[in-house]
């Protein structure tokens, strides 16, 4: 029998339905009313009458009411259709109870929130940060040197190493390598800095970005003679040229060549960090060792698929021991190479610290699933009777369970919902307080395709997590049996809550106590005055100044200069920036002995320094302005160096003198410099670790490289850059202003940024704790209340008072604290040594911080155990009795 | 109720279509009865209308697939025929049947044991 011919959109839309499961009433009752109809007229060509007929036929056919039945009993067993009807009955329902419904929401949204913005941070810095082709395969090799203890070893290659490495390794499938360039990009106005970057050919198909406007550099970029060209990051174009499209083939002054920009990358191509990159083809030096090296490069390569960094490193290290013959004066006496992968050297410290993160927060979720079961526990008590009623009216258990699942997986949805949006917002407050150079640049914390996902898997298991146990247990109870029959997991419930109770004092513990830490050290005196001080770096072109009497040349009109401009109170030039100090150096004190090495960070400055960092002196006096301009030879020092080298001595014309001037060529004339006063101690190493012996020279001796200014002002520091601009520019329209800002910004990101982040965490953790405790609590004792409603009756009824009844339900709750409590105790002060590391001015078993989150615990628990005590103490006795 | 018809066992319905289907190819419901009607000349009291219901058994198993076509009369109807797995089961149950009506046949051949 062949079909006869259809229509081919009827039939993929039947298809459809049928894939879906769905198939509509009418088409069904179509169907039967035709077969009816059919029978019928064969019944009326058997010379029936039309009546009798159409009798015959619907006897034949069977009760068409009953069939319709049957039919939807089939049907919803597993169709859409029937879930639709469940899930419009949940949403029914659940308006019913706002108030659960909110509760169990909020709950879950807060797990799923916290559990998907830290997903996310993990997603986009730990396992999608690089937007490269084949990134996880991207890898750069280090010398490490087998006598040091140390992590680390030597990045940088020269060109011939850089060359060996390519052409002869056997593991890679291709490699890049840059080299650092500050270009100094002159125009109509003046000079500014950009940070460059040369690379080599094939960069850029190495990476496999497409460029966001323009072109990538080609290979006939790199040839000798090609026009000079240079493509350009995303942030720099927005930040430094405001996304102006029109720059694009135009040509800038960079370093004095005039270069045409070629391309825009996309925002996540963040390369060596580098503003521009110039092309460049590295050749064979004839010299090649890497004090000849003209410029040092750093390689990254691409292991080929299925290489294993040992295999890379066995490989690379045949390279590097022929390297070694070569040019032994490069190489340590024995090393060993090491591969790393690319966004290690940022990103390894923070691994270990995110994954604890994680650990915390799928805690957080379990605890805030489990409040919700206790919730639905709770109300499944209140519901007994609809489902009793349900199953009685014939509603199988599975079906009575999928009801129960349904509503479940409606609440995390919307939990989910309700979370993302949490998450999006944490996020933003994550990133605002995340210390940045712990991320790699190339990645942006957002909420991506993976992390929805991530958060949508989350809201489709929790239900099985949260709603399965009470939808079995409601299920379960025998309809002759009606109301009885307590949670068997009653202990199951009563420990989730000493747990939560515990694990929400061990996160408020360890908040407070970074909080106290953070506070603390906010309090460690830095020794100087941060506030209202610009602070910038003016990189000097190196053609024109190449001997200290041309940097003061320049350096003496523009510090004259800025002390003349209006907001301006007083300006000097430096070596180095606070809080850190200079250069470490190896010394010897005039006429002192000493077996060990002694050493000292070496800074070089104008007489303005110390007052305008507002740094006290203890003994003696600053430089003078003749000893300035004169660059004679003598010296500053801080307390801590006077109270090592030179204890019950006066320090004051004693000298020192310092290793690494001596190697500086011309320097042997006069290597000796005259202290002539002594400074209380400014934070130069970091605040958790102990202030450095450090000595301060005129910045116009020989081998000084100051070339940074720092300026007081009258009013807000952040609004002098366009006037400290212009100064620089009066004085060489050739010297940029580079990484400008305030000192209290530039302090702020390295000393408190990392201790605020852990602290603004564990906050966030433990006041969601808090919240999850509250409901735990008030979700366990709603229940237990709310099964003792009878037997609270009774008590009244024999003469209970309100008061009795409300202490009866606080206690049953504070007992459950108190385990909490006491083990929370417990393990905050064996985790204690584990945050004891990053804790300063407060030790890890403080008893002010412990006593006052204990309290707060405790004050939040009596609130939550009161609100269903006091209902409690409201039944009426009459009407509880009733209930039996 | 005619005496002579029986009323159809409670799951052979299902195999009776599953058969139907294998030994015509692609068959409308009223078709489906008519044959059932043809084949039991009349012994069988069938509703005609728990074929439907059978139908819906047998689709949500994945035994016989449904299409729209247009009847011999140029209606449009819905044209069900059977899938691979139907065809597995068909055999499956066609042997169960044999076994249990072979089995039942037996048992109604004893002549009680003492008039032997």
């Amino acid at each position: 029998m062949s079909l006869p011919k259809q229509s081919t959109l009827r039939v993929f839309a039947a298809k459809l339905r049928g894939f879906f499961g769905v198939q509509r009433h009418d088409e069904f009752d179509d169907e039967m009313q035709e077969h009816l109809r059919l029978l019928t007229e064969r019944f009326e060509s058997r010379s029936m009458s039309k009546k009798e007929a159409a009798a015959a036929a619907r006897r034949q056919f069977g009760n068409l009411t009953l069939l319709q039945e049957d039919r939807r009993g089939l049907q919803t067993f597993l169709s859409v259709e029937a879930l639709w009807h469940d899930l419009r009955y949940s949403l029914r329902t659940l308006r019913k109870s706002r108030g659960f419904a909110a509760v169990s929401i909020l709950t879950l949204g807060l797990g799923i929130g916290a559990a998907t913005a830290i997903f996310s941070v993990i997603e986009n810095v730990l396992l999608e940060p690089f937007p490269y082709k084949g990134a996880e395969r991207m890898v750069f090799p280090r010398l490490h040197n087998a006598q040091e203890t140390e992590e680390g070893g030597r990045q940088g290659y020269t060109p011939n190493e850089v060359l060996e490495f390519t052409e002869t390794n056997n593991v890679f499938d291709g490699i890049t390598a840059a080299a650092e360039d500050l270009v100094l990009y002159k125009h109509g106005e003046g000079t500014d800095q950009l940070y460059g970057a040369h690379v080599t050919p094939g960069t850029f198909e190495f990476f496999g970005m497409p460029v966001l406007h323009g072109r990538v550099l080609q290979r006939g970029d790199y040839e000798p003679g090609a026009p000079p060209v240079f493509v350009m990051r995303y942030k720099t174009w927005r930040e430094r040229f405001s996304g102006d499209l029109s720059i694009l083939n135009t040509t800038l002054d960079l370093n004095g060549i005039p270069r045409t920009l070629v391309g825009i990358m996309p925002p996540r191509f963040g390369w060596y960090e580098a503003d521009i990159l110039i092309p460049e083809k590295l050749r064979r030096e004839a010299k090649g060792s890497f004090a000849d090296s003209p410029e040092i490069w750093f390689m990254l390569g691409r292991l080929k698929p299925g290489v294993s960094r040992q295999q890379a490193e066995a490989d690379l290290s045949v390279i590097a021991n022929r390297l070694a013959k070569i040019y032994p004066q490069d190489y340590p006496a024995r090393f060993t190479v090491q591969v790393r992968k690319l966004g290690d050297a940022v990103i390894g410290r923070f691994e270990s610290t995110l994954y604890t993160v994680l650990a915390a927060v799928g805690l957080l979720l379990l605890i805030a699933c489990s409040n919700v079961a206790n919730l639905m526990l709770a109300r499944a008590t209140t519901r007994e009777k609809e489902l009793v009623l349900r199953a009685a009216l014939g509603a199988g258990r599975a079906r009575l369970v999928r009801l129960l699942m349904v509503e479940s997986l409606v609440l995390a949805i919307a939990g989910a919902m309700l979370g993302i949006f949490i998450a999006w917002g944490g996020l933003k407050a994550l990133v605002a307080v995340m210390p940045q150079n712990l991320i790699p640049t190339e990645s942006v914390i957002e909420l991506n395709a993976p992390v929805l996902a991530f958060a949508l898997a989350i809201a489709v298991l929790t239900p099985l997590l949260f709603g399965l146990a009470p939808a079995l247990q409601s299920s379960r109870r025998d309809t002759s049996k009606g109301i009885g029959g307590g949670f068997r997991g009653g202990w199951l419930r009563d420990a989730v809550v000493v747990t939560e109770v515990a694990l929400s004092l061990t996160l408020l513990v360890g908040a407070g106590l970074l909080m106290r830490s953070f506070v603390a050290l906010r309090e460690v005196p830095l020794g100087l005055r941060a506030d209202h001080v610009f602070q910038a770096v003016l990189p000097l072109p190196p053609d024109r100044y190449k001997t200290p009497e041309q940097a003061t040349a320049f350096f003496r009109p523009l510090l004259a200069r800025l002390k003349t401009l209006p907001g301006v109170v007083d300006a000097a030039a430096s070596s180095a920036f606070p809080p850190y100090g200079g250069e470490p150096s190896k010394l010897q004190v005039a006429g002192k002995a000493h077996g060990e090495d002694w050493q000292a960070m070496l800074q070089q400055a104008s007489q303005e320094y110390f007052h305008v960092l507002r740094i006290e002196f203890k003994e003696g006096r600053g430089f003078s302005e003749a000893e300035v301009n004169d660059a004679r030879r003598v010296a500053v020092v801080n307390a801590t160096f006077a109270r090592k080298y030179l204890p019950n001595e006066n320090p004051i014309g004693q000298r020192v003198r310092l290793a690494s001037l001596d190697t500086l060529a011309g320097q042997a004339r006069a290597p000796w410099f005259e202290i002539v006063g002594v400074v209380a101690d400014v934070t130069n190493n970091g605040l958790q670790s102990p202030i450095e012996p450090e000595v301060w020279l005129p910045y116009s001796i020989p081998g000084s490289r100051a070339q940074v200014i720092l300026v007081r002002t009258s009013q807000d520091p952040a609004t002098m850059l366009n006037t400290v601009r212009q100064a620089v520019w009066a004085t060489d329209s050739g010297v940029a202003v580079a990484y400008p800002g305030t000192l209290v910004d530039r302090i702020g990101e390295r000393l408190y940024a990392g201790p605020r982040f852990g602290f603004v965490l564990m906050t966030i953790f433990g006041s969601i704790g808090l919240i999850l405790v509250t409901v735990g609590l008030y979700s366990v004792l709603a229940y237990s209340t709310s099964q003792k409603a009878h037997e609270i009756g009774i008590r009244m009824a024999l003469g209970a008072e309100r008061t009795d009844v409300l202490g009866m339900v606080i206690r049953s709750g504070l007992r459950f604290v108190l385990a909490g409590l006491a083990i929370g105790i417990v393990v905050s002060l064996l985790l204690g040594r584990l945050v004891s590391a990053q804790l300063v001015g407060v030790t890890a078993y403080d008893p002010a911080t412990l006593a006052v989150m204990t309290l707060l615990l405790t004050l939040t628990a009596a609130i939550a155990c009161w609100i269903p005590a006091r209902r409690a103490a409201r039944v009426d006795p009459a009407i509880a009795l009733r209930y039996e | 109720m005619d005496a002579n018809k029986s009323e159809v066992l409670q799951g052979t319905l299902d195999l009776m279509i599953l058969k139907t289907l294998h030994g015509l190819g692609p068959l409308h419901g009223f078709g489906i009865a008519r044959r059932i009607e043809q084949i039991s000349r009349d012994v069988l009291q069938l509703n005609e209308g728990t074929v439907y219901t059978s139908l819906l058994r047998l689709r949500h198993q994945k035994w016989i697939t449904a299409e729209w076509g247009v009847s011999e009369n140029n209606r449009k109807a819905k044209f069900y025929s059977i899938t691979k797995r139907g065809l597995k089961q068909l055999e499956l149950e066609a042997k169960n049947w044999a076994r249990i009506s072979d089995v039942i046949g037996r048992v109604l051949q004893l002549e009680p044991e003492g008039k032997s």
